[in-house]
């Protein structure tokens, strides 16, 4: 996998913030496109690649995520954008020209494709920071594995967290699943968990009201009592309770936000800064329904919608760079 | 336990579980950069398990041992610095 290096100081068509299932599509279909790309990658993979084994995307039956996306990337690789490692510091609109910072170094472009995605949300709890890593944990595909025979609980009732309950099956002796209300994951993972019969155990209406431990964790205190006690005894928490949309590059630039905290924008991934165009878990397209085919579907349509905008008013963006560098939309 | 083939002199360390994405972004760095690494899977090898824990203090993976130096996750910046990679 050689991926193209950024030009310092040369005029993109498109720069596209995050490197999951929307951005790297969005990377394919504006590649596709011949648009100039460049690809700023914080974290290779978003969530997909932490997700394990996916069984539905369509056209790969199953296929661990990482290996989902490490092909997603190739793809846009061979179709000829750019890769640069790295978190964009600043963004701001100059002169129809977008000016992307990341480290030291500016890049310019003539449209904006945000697909940061969400950072996962934490249960706010006195104690949880200490004991993070030290029997609580966020990501149940790195750490689930290392509790082999203990008895761990996951907080959640989405899908995600249901997923991550299938994968400490595997190894954990009792899993509790606490969700806030009801579970509410795909019906086909509901069902995959009641094959493993009492070794999970459902508290629906039950949350964490307390984290019980000191170099490490000890228990934990239900809002509800189970089996007539609110302590539960566990040697492992995971925490798959959703995520906060990433918005602040977008705000940086002047999007609106929608009721719910997201960026607003239209069924063509517009948001309200021309220009300016989202993907993924950043915008609310379609609700709670968070899934690696919705991302990857707003990436080909922010793509398309850029491209749109871009050749439209090619005689007009980034005509101050011009002379810095050509650009790969003509006018 | 891996061993992969080197170029360079540092003693690198990992321990990981096999279905972990930072510690398979750590492992294609640190082969992209040819540098040679023992890999311990923790899931598996309990004793090693515990080796993790006595060494970072915590359970979180991957955790990377450069020449006595511990990294917790796959802090790239760092993994760069120890390893004196540009």
């Amino acid at each position: 996998m050689l991926a193209k290096m950024p030009e310092q100081d040369s005029v993109y068509d498109v720069v596209i913030v995050g490197s999951g299932a929307a951005g790297l599509a969005a990377a394919l279909y504006a590649g596709r496109y011949q648009m100039r790309t460049l690809v700023v990658e914080g974290e290779f993979g978003g969530e997909t690649a932490k997700a394990g084994i996916i069984e539905n995307y369509p056209g790969t039956p199953k296929i661990d995520g990482y290996d989902l996306m490490q092909t997603m990337k190739q793809q846009a690789i061979d179709v000829g954008a750019h890769y640069l490692e790295g978190w964009v510091s600043d963004i701001d609109g100059e002169e129809g020209c977008f000016v992307v910072t990341v480290g030291s170094t500016k890049y310019y472009a003539k449209t904006i494709i945000l697909s940061g995605g969400a950072e996962r949300k934490k249960l706010e709890l006195p104690n949880e920071k200490e004991l993070s890593n030290k029997g609580i944990h966020y990501c149940v595909t790195c750490d689930g594995p290392l509790y082999g025979g203990k008895r761990v609980a996951m907080v959640g009732g989405g899908d995600a967290s249901l997923k991550g309950v299938l994968l400490l099956g595997a190894y954990a002796e009792k899993i509790y699943l606490l969700a806030r209300s009801t579970v509410k994951g795909e019906p086909i993972n509901v069902e995959h968990i009641k094959k493993l019969g009492d070794k999970v155990v459902i508290l629906e209406g039950t949350q964490v009201a307390e984290i019980v431990g000191k170099d490490k964790l000890e228990k934990i205190i239900l809002t509800k009592p189970y089996e007539g006690s609110t302590e539960l005894v566990v040697g492992g928490l995971f925490v798959e309770i959703g995520a906060k949309p990433n918005i602040t590059l977008g705000q940086k630039l002047g999007c609106t936000l929608d009721k719910f905290g997201y960026l607003e924008a239209d069924t063509l991934m517009r948001t309200t800064v021309p220009g300016v165009f989202v993907a993924g878990d950043t915008v609310n397209a379609f609700g709670a329904f968070k899934q690696i085919v919705t991302g990857a579907a707003m990436g080909a349509v922010a793509a398309t919608s850029a491209y749109e905008y871009a050749r439209q008013h090619a005689d007009l963006l980034c005509k101050v760079h011009w002379k810095i560098a050509p650009t790969g939309i003509a006018a | 336990m891996e061993q992969t083939q080197s170029q360079k002199k540092h003693k690198v360390v990992i321990y990981s579980t096999p279905s972990c994405m930072y510690c398979r972004l750590a492992k294609d760095y640190f082969k992209q950069q040819n540098v040679a690494y023992e890999e311990y899977n923790v899931q598996a090898d309990v004793l090693k398990r515990e080796q993790m824990f006595k060494v970072s203090g915590q359970m979180g993976v991957p955790v990377i041992d450069i020449d006595g130096q511990i990294t917790v996750g796959f802090d790239k910046d760092r993994i760069k610095q120890l390893l004196g990679v540009s």
